[in-house]
């Protein structure tokens, strides 16, 4: 199992990246295709989805000739994970509070 | 809208009393994190935490107070990640306090991860990733 990092958020900020993963959620592309779509260059393309592979949105496969981008899991497990983790950590918080609170109005009124 | 996050809580206590537990930083290192907190918009600052390296996490959430309505509504950014300049984690959290007979209501909501919900909503669609994407969309988006 991967440990899910910062990384996933970091990816997802870009709008050149959401873009990427919207073309490649319709159909798995290599890089000259996809930079087709984008005003950018292939390099930059390129660089995008070296992010978007380390954080585990992509896989790059060989096929034939061609590196083909292909949209993976984990990179949106991760993401359901933190947004989980802070979930959990508000709530767990939270009843500190209602603890807290609840302490110093049963000291003040007795 | 983007929601991710929500949580309501009652308490006996009036707004005033649990405002105090949100804005004195004496008072929200408590329950919450360390931090240097003033109720001032505009006003920078840090919760710590331990750092987490190998997670690309510093220890640190940045944050700066975006908004303040005293008694009733507080939000405040909240950025974390390798550092103060390039966060990655880049969202905003909003307490709202509502009167409740004699003790208050007091919502939290941390939302906006970044592009977060337009695009997994797209995605989730067009791949039909049924179980994670239904999941994923309910939480982002709570009736």
């Amino acid at each position: 199992m991967e440990i899910p990092t910062f990384d996933v958020f970091q990816a997802i900020s870009d709008p050149n990246r959401r873009k990427i993963l919207q073309l490649l959620s319709k159909d798995s592309l290599t890089i000259n295709a996809l930079a087709e779509n984008f005003e950018m260059s292939r390099p930059a393309v390129s660089k995008h989805v070296k992010i978007l592979h380390h954080a585990g949105f992509i896989s790059v496969q060989h096929i034939g000739r061609e590196r083909y981008c292909i949209l993976r899991q984990d990179g949106f497990n991760q993401l359901q994970e933190w947004i989980d983790y802070f979930d959990k950590f508000w709530l767990s918080k939270l009843k500190k509070l209602e603890t807290l609170l609840n302490q110093k109005s049963s000291t003040t009124k007795r | 809208m983007q929601k991710a996050i929500t949580h309501q809580f009652t308490f006996s206590q009036p707004p005033e009393e649990v405002w105090e537990y949100l804005t004195n930083a004496e008072l929200l290192a408590q329950w919450l994190m360390p931090n240097d907190f003033k109720p001032l918009v505009g006003h920078r600052f840090q919760f710590n935490a331990k750092p987490k390296f190998p997670l690309g996490f510093d220890g640190k959430i940045y944050c700066e107070v975006l908004e303040i309505m005293p008694g009733k509504k507080l939000v405040y950014s909240w950025k974390g990640g390798l550092s103060r300049e390039k966060p990655s984690l880049d969202s905003i959290v909003t307490w709202t306090l509502t009167p409740h007979q004699k003790g208050t209501i007091l919502t939290l909501e941390h939302k906006g991860f970044k592009g977060a919900k337009n695009y997994l909503a797209y995605i989730i669609m067009n791949k039909g990733w049924a179980k994670i994407g239904m999941r994923l969309f309910h939480r982002l988006n709570p009736a």
